[in-house]
């Protein structure tokens, strides 16, 4: 393995990428701003004194992604086809993830392009709110995935996620984009509260039918830390809620909370018990008892 | 007519559409629940709606369905908000016609019950010593058990 960027007298200079053959290139970037509980809403309301902050954040990304060749150094200067930016809101842990998506048709990646797009959007974000908060902290700045290419398709791993921290979880990434990347078991999707449902496809095409797709919602969701998560419908032991949430407990100790007595369960959006049956395709929540009205 | 929204409602327009072009309606009951400053905690800022897409309009409907089943009603209006919401903010307006009064008056009462027991709603509220989700009530519990049919 070498350093692309270094030539054999180790000086830098722009890889020539006119012999390499155009491929569909495709990179997704996340990263995570988290911020006072106090600031997240304000956000989320529309409070803050400098107006619209994703709406800007959006655009800001969107630009920088666009120029990214003006700020590092050996970067080629690239016609991206697609470059979308979008938040999601963590009420759990007071912070915003953001996802990049860059795409084109091309002779070289698109990975820094996505990863401009996410710093510039997280600093824009911070601009936007340092009025109010200014301990708010930037980071897990990272690629995601990968496709296209000679070096070939880079999809993150897990636990590659788990060494950002504790409470990272993979920012989600829209099932046309990323097919492949759903693999994982523990496939956690981001929360998303009140009335920001941006960019939350949880599910993918083709694990559709051969998994049980699991929402965990309001306090349990919080508890848990966890929004959706995908299980293959063959780890059940049993097609039954009860035997779904033996399988979630196997893959981690947490979901023993869906034990208790005072949680409620829903099969495709209808109450249900715990030997209710399951075929793969289905989507089970868990949620808390209500309190609407 | 059911909608679950953010924004806010008018009792009167809600009111007005219901007797809209209509003359054989005896009776209008509306309710209408709003955010208290005081609950869980004394001093209430503001309280966050969570609902589960979906699953809430199909359970909302399914309640006016039981409420028309049970009583001869001649216009049902539910709406629910979610979102985020300060004191003094309507949250749920139940708007029930009938020919006479004791119908409008019961099935407004039933759909409220149901509502609170059987609906996708969660509410967190938000003080200024912090936030919580506010849990459920037995008295809810007891309320919708009146309706249970032997």
């Amino acid at each position: 393995m070498s350093l692309t960027h270094l030539n054999s007298r180790g000086e830098a200079h722009m890889v020539d990428v006119a012999d390499k053959a155009e491929t569909r290139r495709e990179a997704v970037a996340g990263g995570r701003i988290h911020m006072r509980a106090k600031t997240l809403a304000l956000l989320a309301e529309g409070g803050m004194p400098k107006g619209d902050v994703l709406a800007t954040a959006r655009i800001a990304g969107i630009q920088a992604a666009k120029r990214t060749s003006e700020l590092i150094p050996l970067c080629h200067a690239l016609a991206l086809s697609k470059i979308s930016v979008d938040f999601t809101l963590n009420e759990a842990d007071a912070s915003v993830d953001v996802t990049a998506t860059c795409r084109l048709n091309g002779r070289t990646g698109v990975e820094m392009e996505a990863l401009t797009a996410v710093s510039v959007a997280c600093l824009t974000l911070y601009d936007m709110c340092k009025a109010v908060d200014k301990d708010m902290s930037i980071e897990g700045i990272r690629l995601l995935s990968k496709t296209g290419g000679k070096s070939g398709d880079y999809q993150r791993s897990l636990d590659a996620n788990r060494a950002v921290g504790a409470s990272s979880m993979q920012p989600d990434v829209s099932a046309e984009e990323a097919p492949a990347s759903r693999g994982g078991l523990l496939d956690i999707a981001p929360i998303v509260t009140g009335k920001c449902f941006t960019g939350s496809a949880s599910v993918s095409l083709g694990e559709e039918r051969t998994s049980v797709s699991v929402k965990c919602l309001a306090e349990l969701r919080e508890r848990l830390g966890v929004s959706d998560i995908n299980v293959p419908f063959t780890a059940l032991l049993e097609p039954t809620v009860g035997g779904l949430k033996s399988a979630l407990e196997q893959q981690d100790e947490r979901f023993a909370l869906l034990r208790e007595q005072r949680v409620l369960c829903a099969v495709n959006q209808v109450m249900s018990a715990e030997d209710t049956l399951l075929t793969a395709g289905d989507e089970v929540a868990f949620f808390p008892p209500v309190t609407g009205g | 007519m059911i909608k679950v929204q953010t924004q806010p409602f008018d009792v009167g327009e809600e009111h007005g559409a219901l007797l809209a072009q209509r003359t054989d309606i005896g009776a209008v009951v509306c309710f209408t629940g709003l955010v208290r400053d005081f609950n869980e905690s004394p001093e209430v800022q503001s309280l966050s709606l969570e609902h589960y897409p979906g699953m809430t309009e199909q359970a909302l409907a399914d309640i006016v369905v039981e409420a028309e089943r049970r009583w001869k009603l001649q216009g049902v209006r539910l709406i629910h908000r979610v979102g985020r919401l300060e004191p003094g903010d309507p949250i749920v307006l139940v708007a029930v016609a009938s020919a006479h009064r004791r119908n409008a008056f019961e099935a407004c009462d039933f759909i409220m019950d149901y509502l609170k027991t059987q609906a996708p709603f969660w509410k967190k509220e938000h003080t200024t010593g912090g936030h919580y989700w506010v849990s459920e009530r037995d008295s809810d519990k007891q309320d919708a058990k009146r309706w249970e049919m032997s």
